[in-house]
């Protein structure tokens, strides 16, 4: 009983985070500005801008748009893209696939890298493969995206010739883009890993496990690694997230068709209807990922019980 | 099982080695800044580069820049507010739909209907309606003397849609499966990945050469210059100034550089406000910029020094020369409007044109020179914009006349007092631009460009720059010289071996 309102309080914080974020998404895109002046092209003039304003409803008063929204949100309407002509909820839904693919990959290899690393570090702390490991974590969490982005391109494509600069439909073209994508993650997890083992492997049961005579292997494995799972877990429901809503600079550098992309060419348009579903979106996920992360820890970890 | 032979299909995928984008002679791809939305023309909002190869407008310019016919094989005004148009005949859309009259008169009607909101209306503005003589006769009217009339019919918003299947199939999917007469045919759309086209055979001025064009958004320059670089591109548009050495260095592609094919950069003045009231002031501003040290220093040449917002290839234009660079005249002017000791002023930018930071930041410090003390601010363009005109009272601004090759729409809407993106207060120049909008006689019309031009050059109702070259990059079997007018007809395109 305890467990089920625990999940149902958190539940009812998700709500009331979405409303939050429905709030300032909605307010913070009309407070910066004339969305009619912009659509239209330089030579219109001042009687076909607000031919247009009226025509978009952007002439109502604020709060009617509001409600107009929200409404709009909840039967899964969030009004057509102006640029596309099309509805916004279609175009977020097309372009999940290649942001969940790209996000996946990044994830994956940087998860299974960063545990292996970050373990093998753990172990050997203070040694010299402990300090390689950690010089690269470092790097990779210090390197910015879109420098690591380019310089991979330059690199790979422009001078090897190995991997195409960008673009979708072959395994190839995953490449760069993941490895970019999940350097910093790759980084975090591993230094995570290393630094919650260390932790873990101080602790009094393992001790009693080395003193029973259990081989080093086993005790890391079996005993240490399990419990020093649970932040990584928390931390990897949060990056998942984070990359579902889409990976901007990675997308644009890499010309991929996700939905970090076309949020950037929505806002740069001022194509609200789009950005406010991308945005809510994210926030969707992340709100969704960090109740299933709690609902989990509730079965990893019998202390979170309350 | 499905699952896992997907999976090895995809690693199998992993090790075939990579095949060249154009791997058969009649095929290009074409790597983009932006990405494609729509191909509706009549409801673009944005570049009509694809479109500009899927449709046929009445009129077109040919290589020259000249107007030529094109759906229309002869046009002429009956009088001021009447053109007909003798329309040729056996060209079908791609759908074997007939072009004729109707098709004419549905695709202007389209626009024109105040309940459409077409984003492309202002360009035929002047258009009251069409009617239809016979299948191959049309008379356009116009609400008073348009003289500019032919070019409207050569623009985008005028490409000839296909009645029958825009009806069928409705707005909407008609921007994703656009159809046309034009030399290329639609195959495939998707977002923010490609358009594809191919060759129609039976073009009315001959099939094409090149059979199949992929148009790909690549949005990074440096991504996009080695797409070309690597073979993944045949052709790339938007080449950043920086980065054209590595084209201009490598041994598989050339730099192309359209001579002011770009837009006019000029600095805007809010003239309502003192200082900027004052002619001495604003002549002395002109003075003190150096056009030349930031064209051949910060822009390394990819750009010309100008004396007029009019291009060259424009009907109208006027060879003035750009403003000398002078900061002792610039010194002795302000002293002369009573500001011996210069003032202090905000100057806008944003960032959208050729390296437009450095050259706000060089052009401060030109004011600098002359006591003007410039509190420089840069917005992002998608913020700039939205307040039109910009407050100032100097502000940064790109103003083209490529679409149209006329002056008109080099000088109107920047320097027509009351016109969105006007902050000019001039009657004189007022009286001469409402006048040049009223003569069709182009002789006529040209001396009034004309005058337009050294008045402005007189009272400096804005601080010209320069024109910006377009710089496009092909690989080195691609024979393109690129155009004034900034479209890219795959048409004129030749690969060569």
């Amino acid at each position: 009983m305890k467990a089920l309102s625990f999940i149902a309080g958190r539940a009812l914080q998700g709500l009331i985070v979405m409303v939050g974020v429905s709030l300032i998404v909605f307010f913070a895109l009309f407070l910066t500005g004339d969305p009619a002046a912009l659509m239209m092209p330089p030579e219109a003039s001042r009687v076909e801008i607000e031919a247009f304003r009226h025509a978009m409803g952007f002439d109502d008063p604020i709060w009617v748009q509001y409600l107009r929204f929200v409404g709009g949100v909840l039967t899964g309407e969030f009004g057509r893209s102006l640029r596309f002509q099309r509805p916004a909820v279609d175009l977020l839904f097309e372009r999940l696939p290649a942001t969940a693919l790209l996000a996946i990959t990044a994830l994956l290899w940087s998860s299974l890298l960063g545990f292996v690393l970050g373990t093998i570090a753990a172990v050997r702390q203070n040694g010299a493969i402990d300090f390689v490991i950690r010089v690269i974590s470092l790097l990779g969490q210090a390197i910015p995206v879109f420098w690591l982005a380019l310089l991979l391109i330059i690199v790979f494509s422009l001078n090897l010739r190995w991997l195409p600069s960008g673009g979708i439909g072959t395994a190839q073209q995953l490449v760069l883009p993941s490895l970019a994508l999940g350097a910093y993650y790759f980084s975090a997890i591993t230094r995570l890993v290393r630094a919650s083992l260390i932790e873990v492997l101080g602790e009094n049961y393992i001790r009693t496990a080395r003193a029973k005579g259990i081989s080093n292997f086993r005790i890391v494995v079996h005993h240490a690694l399990r419990n020093a799972l649970i932040p990584v877990i928390t931390v990897q429901g949060m990056y998942f997230a984070s990359l579902l809503g889409g990976a901007l600079i990675t997308e644009i550098i890499f010309a991929w068709p996700g939905i970090g992309r076309l949020a950037v060419d929505s806002i740069q348009t001022k194509d609200f209807p789009v950005v406010q579903a991308v945005v809510l979106f994210a926030a969707f996920t992340f709100v969704v990922m960090n109740f299933l992360v709690d609902v989990a820890y509730v079965f990893l970890n019998p202390r979170i019980r309350l | 099982m499905k699952h896992i032979r997907a999976l090895f299909l995809a690693i199998a995928g992993l090790l075939t080695p990579l095949s060249p984008a154009a791997a058969q002679e009649s095929e290009i791809t074409i790597g983009r800044a932006v990405s494609t939305t729509a191909m509706d023309p009549g409801f673009l909002r944005e570049a009509a580069t694809i479109v500009d190869n899927i449709f046929d407008t009445l009129v077109m310019r040919d290589e020259d820049m000249k107007l030529v016919p094109a759906l229309a094989e002869s046009w002429k005004a009956l009088d001021d507010t009447t053109w007909e148009f003798k329309l040729r005949k056996g060209v079908k859309f791609h759908n074997g739909e007939d072009f004729d009259a109707e098709a004419v008169k549905f695709t202007i009607d389209r626009i024109i209907d105040p309940a459409a909101n077409a984003p492309t209306l202002s360009y035929i503005r002047t258009v009251i309606g069409v009617e239809v003589l016979d299948a191959q006769t049309v008379r356009i009217k116009t609400d008073g003397p348009d003289p500019l009339l032919p070019t409207r019919m050569s623009r985008y918003p005028t490409y000839i849609v296909p009645p029958k299947y825009v009806e069928e199939v409705g707005r909407d999917e008609f921007a994703r499966k656009p159809v046309g007469t034009g030399p290329y045919e639609f195959v495939d759309f998707i977002p923010d990945q490609h358009v594809i086209l191919k060759a129609n055979p039976d073009y009315w001025r001959g099939a094409p050469s090149i059979g199949k064009v992929t148009w790909r958004a690549i949005p990074e320059g440096t991504a996009r210059i080695t797409a070309l670089l690597t073979g993944e591109a045949d052709f790339i548009e938007s080449v950043p100034v920086d980065l054209a050495p590595l084209i201009e260095d490598s041994a598989d592609a050339d730099l192309v550089l359209v001579k002011n094919g770009g837009l006019t950069v000029y600095l805007g003045l809010v003239m309502t406000q003192a200082p900027l009231d004052d002619l001495k002031v604003r002549q002395a501003l002109d003075a003190a910029i150096d056009r030349k040290g930031i064209v051949d220093n910060i822009l390394r040449g990819m750009a010309t020094p100008k004396g007029t917002q009019v291009g060259p290839a424009d009907f109208g234009y006027l060879d003035i020369p750009p403003t000398p660079y002078d900061p002792a005249r610039a010194k002795q002017l302000l002293k002369e409007a009573g500001h011996p000791d210069g003032f202090s002023i905000k100057m806008e930018s944003t960032r959208r044109y050729m390296k437009d930071s450095e050259v706000a930041q060089a052009i401060a410090q030109q004011f600098g020179d002359i006591g003007v003390k410039v509190d420089q601010e840069v917005l992002d363009w998608s913020v700039y914009t939205q307040e039109v005109p910009r407050p100032g009272p100097i502000y940064m601004l790109g103003w083209g006349s490529t679409q149209t090759l006329d002056a008109d729409a080099a000088v109107y809407a920047i320097m027509r007092s009351g016109e969105p993106y006007s902050t000019v207060d001039i009657p004189e120049l007022d009286a001469l631009l409402d006048e040049s909008r009223k003569i069709v006689d182009p002789e006529a019309r040209k001396k009034v460009l004309e005058e337009i031009q050294k008045l402005a050059a007189e009272t400096v109702p804005l601080l010209t720059l320069y024109q910006e070259d377009a710089l496009y990059a092909k690989a080195r079997n691609v024979a393109f010289a690129g155009r004034p007018d900034a479209r890219i007809p795959v048409y004129d395109i030749k690969l060569t071996r």
